[in-house]
């Protein structure tokens, strides 16, 4: 479903990316934990072309981009829209647009992109916010509800779009601990619906839960990765323990 | 500053009426006293396109000349002091004299009723008539009367001006200049120039392209004006003309600029006339009969103003887009045109639209030219409303749009301009209601619009207050309701507090 080969990202002079191998079955739930700044949102964001890697290939669901250049041609740019068709993406921030009610910040991807007709892409929506738990808010605007609702949109108004992936970027940073819940029951179902997910996150009790496997990135690189009760019950790597204790005694 | 000098001014006059009941010899010759103290009398006159009144020399342009500048002097000679020419704006010539800019006027000022009802005026030294100006191809054009239906220019707040009104039935436009109207007439823009003969000697006759039509008419005097407080300064002004006319002055002056004929032999034997007394006029207690033409004017400003906003409003949007998003070499044409736009004047702008462009072709009507020159200028404000208002949407918002696969077009159409709209509406509408008095500049190439038909009415009845008191609340009943629609724009588009 997901491949990725030698990933390489550098802003500058600075590598944030040291030529990451990552291979991920359909329906295999993946979490990224790692210290802050290590490189796991610039992967996830390189995975959807929000960021152009420097060098590597990419392949999700039998599309494949190679890294260096901005796409520029019409063949180029239809490539990357198809990768990003595939890949949904949740924002630490919601990022929902302000100026549309729920339903249309649901709706508009659909509608915008793949020019369905609205009664569908109207009905598709209601089925989401239902899934989200929040079908009654559908004529509400983002600016009115909680942080949690609004992230619940968020992962809508993505699955709106029938993506093979769903790219989570520290889903519930942003939320007071009370809200985070409600988002990670979301993701949850997710996960039994068998949908296949990458989550970078600090939720460790979410990953020790839900993760197939879990990848620990330290400086660029993935430092161990396994089954979630063998990295955070017996992790091999110095680097691991020291991050697993840190966030263990915060 | 005005107020205080007003306050003086007051004071002032108590001072006069207290001494002038003892003494008024004294009293009266207090100007001429300042006059030979300063060793200079100061003369008020329009140096822009003055020719052949006063203008700088085309040999040595940082010298005057001209039949009026000669005068002066010999004037100055006769007061045993020094003449110095003060720039003033023509048609504002008397408001300044009343403000103490200057001493005298001397420039072409006609002894009409209108003239002597504001200020005191000296004997004429100059005897001068109307002549038609047309291109050479044109006949018929020889009197007044066949003007009639035809679009006819005149220098602004002049006889001609008058003449033509009085008789109506023109297509009068009404320029600030003197070469502007023989410039608009060659580009066929006008059929015909009524202006002063001397300025026709001048401008017209040795133009190959243009012709004079009809025998001179309508003639009258030119006289210097004086503040009417000014007395003792007009007996010696008086007393000069009559010895110039006698021993040679004139003639001499005027034959070395081309403008004697036998008409000024005339000025020998004037015999002053009774003085008129100023009636002052209140159009406030008469608004019935100003208020009207004051409206008219507003609604050409209100056309001006909507028309050219909505081109600005659109233009803005291109040249933000194509700044932003084009490659290249086309967002730095977009960039420059910004910069470029709004490093020069308007006033220029408007200059090079409507006198310019006709060189190479492109003829604009007024009207069109003035929204051309409005709606361009302001676009440039505009875009760099909208890139304020589209830089201000956060980032994570087109990349929320990326993500669900819409391209760079499809997220500045639904995402980012929507928001934008809501960011720019305040600033926009300012600019809106800065348009309605930016709009009076239109009057350098011709139109009548509010201030305008301010200006000219003022001219004539001399209520500057009265007159800008009704003008300004129109203009404040324009756009005052422009700023409640803002508001109310504002708050329904706002999608924070529903």
């Amino acid at each position: 479903m997901i491949i990725v080969e030698n990933l390489v990202k550098s802003y500058r002079s600075n590598c944030v990316l040291h030529g990451i191998d990552h291979t991920q079955k359909r329906g295999e739930a993946v979490v990224l934990i790692g210290p802050s700044g290590c490189g796991k949102s610039t992967f996830l964001r390189c995975l959807n072309q929000l960021e152009i890697p420097d060098a590597g290939r990419i392949t999700i669901g039998g599309v494949t981009i190679a890294g260096g250049q901005p796409p520029r041609t019409a063949k180029e740019k239809d490539q990357q829209r198809q990768l990003r068709l595939r890949a949904g993406m949740v924002f630490q921030s919601f990022n929902l647009f302000p100026h549309l009610t729920v339903l249309d910040n649901v709706t508009c991807g659909p509608r915008i992109v793949k020019a369905m007709a609205k009664e569908d892409a109207e009905t598709l929506a209601r089925e989401l916010l239902g899934k989200v738990g929040l079908e009654n808010k559908a004529d509400s605007y983002p600016g009115q509800l909680s942080g949690g609702q609004q992230q619940r949109v968020a992962i809508a108004r993505a699955l709106a779009m029938q993506p093979e992936v769903m790219l989570f970027d520290e889903p519930t940073s942003a939320l007071d601990p009370e809200l985070r819940e409600e988002v990670l029951k979301v993701m949850r179902n997710l996960v039994e619906d068998g949908m296949t997910m990458i989550v970078v996150t600090h939720e460790m009790q979410f990953a020790r839960e839900v993760a197939d496997r879990v990848l620990f990135f330290d400086a660029g690189r993935i430092a161990e990765e396994g089954p979630p009760e063998q990295v955070f019950s017996n992790p091999q790597h110095q680097r691991t323990r020291e991050f697993l204790n840190r966030v263990a005694t915060r | 500053m005005s107020d205080a000098r007003r306050c003086s001014r007051v004071v002032w006059w108590v001072l006069i009426a207290l001494l002038a009941s003892r003494q008024p010899e004294v009293l009266a010759s207090d100007i001429l006293a300042a006059i030979h103290k300063r060793g200079e009398l100061l003369w008020g006159a329009d140096a822009e396109g003055g020719a052949p009144y006063v203008y700088p020399d085309p040999q040595k342009p940082e010298q005057l000349i001209g039949f009026e500048h000669d005068l002066a002097d010999a004037l100055a000679a006769h007061l045993g002091v020094k003449a110095r020419m003060v720039q003033n704006q023509w048609d504002q010539l008397i408001p300044a004299l009343e403000r103490g800019n200057f001493d005298i006027i001397l420039n072409g000022l006609e002894l009409t009723v209108e003239h002597r009802q504001r200020i005191s005026m000296s004997q004429p030294y100059y005897v001068y008539a109307e002549q038609i100006v047309t291109r050479k191809d044109t006949t018929g054009l020889v009197r007044l009367e066949t003007l009639k239906g035809k679009p006819v220019g005149v220098l602004s707040s002049t006889v001609a001006q008058r003449l033509l009104e009085k008789m109506g039935g023109t297509d009068l436009r009404i320029y600030p200049g003197n070469v502007e109207s023989l410039r608009d007439l060659k580009a066929r823009r006008i059929e015909a120039v009524l202006m002063d003969l001397p300025i026709a000697l001048h401008y017209a006759k040795p133009d190959p392209e243009l012709s004079f039509s009809g025998e001179p008419f309508a003639p009258g005097y030119y006289g210097i004006g004086v503040r009417q407080q000014d007395l003792q300064l007009l007996v010696a002004l008086n007393q000069a003309f009559t010895d110039f006319a006698r021993d040679g002055t004139f003639e001499r002056i005027y034959r070395k600029y081309g403008l004697w004929d036998t008409r000024q032999e005339t000025l020998k034997d004037y015999r002053p006339e009774t003085v008129f007394e100023r009636k002052p006029v209140s159009t406030l207690r008469e608004w019935p009969k100003y208020l009207p033409l004051l409206l008219r004017g507003a609604a050409v400003t209100v056309e001006l103003s909507v028309l050219a906003m909505a081109l600005a409003v659109v233009a803005g949007l291109v040249v933000v887009l194509v700044r932003l998003y084009a490659p290249v070499p086309l967002n730095w044409l977009a960039r420059a045109y910004v910069e470029v736009i709004r490093g020069t004047p308007l006033l220029i702008q408007l200059f090079l639209i409507y006198y310019g462009l006709p060189e190479i072709g492109i003829r604009l009507n007024p009207f069109f030219a003035g929204i051309v020159g409005l709606g361009l200028n302001y676009a440039a404000s505009e875009s760099e409303n909208y890139r304020a208002g589209i830089q201000s949407i956060p980032r994570g918002q087109t990349e929320a749009a990326q993500a669900l696969g819409m391209n760079r077009w499809q997220s500045l159409r639904h995402v980012v301009l929507p928001q934008a709209l809501r960011v720019v509406i305040p600033p926009v509408t300012n600019d809106f209601i800065a348009m309605f008095k930016d709009s009076s500049i239109v009057s350098v190439i011709t139109m009548v619009e509010l201030t305008k038909v301010y200006g000219m009415l003022a001219m004539s009845t001399y209520d500057y207050i009265g007159l800008g008191l009704m003008t300004a609340a129109i203009y404040f009943a324009l756009s005052y309701p422009a700023s409640l629609l803002a508001d109310r724009l504002e708050k329904s588009l706002s999608y924070d507090h529903r």
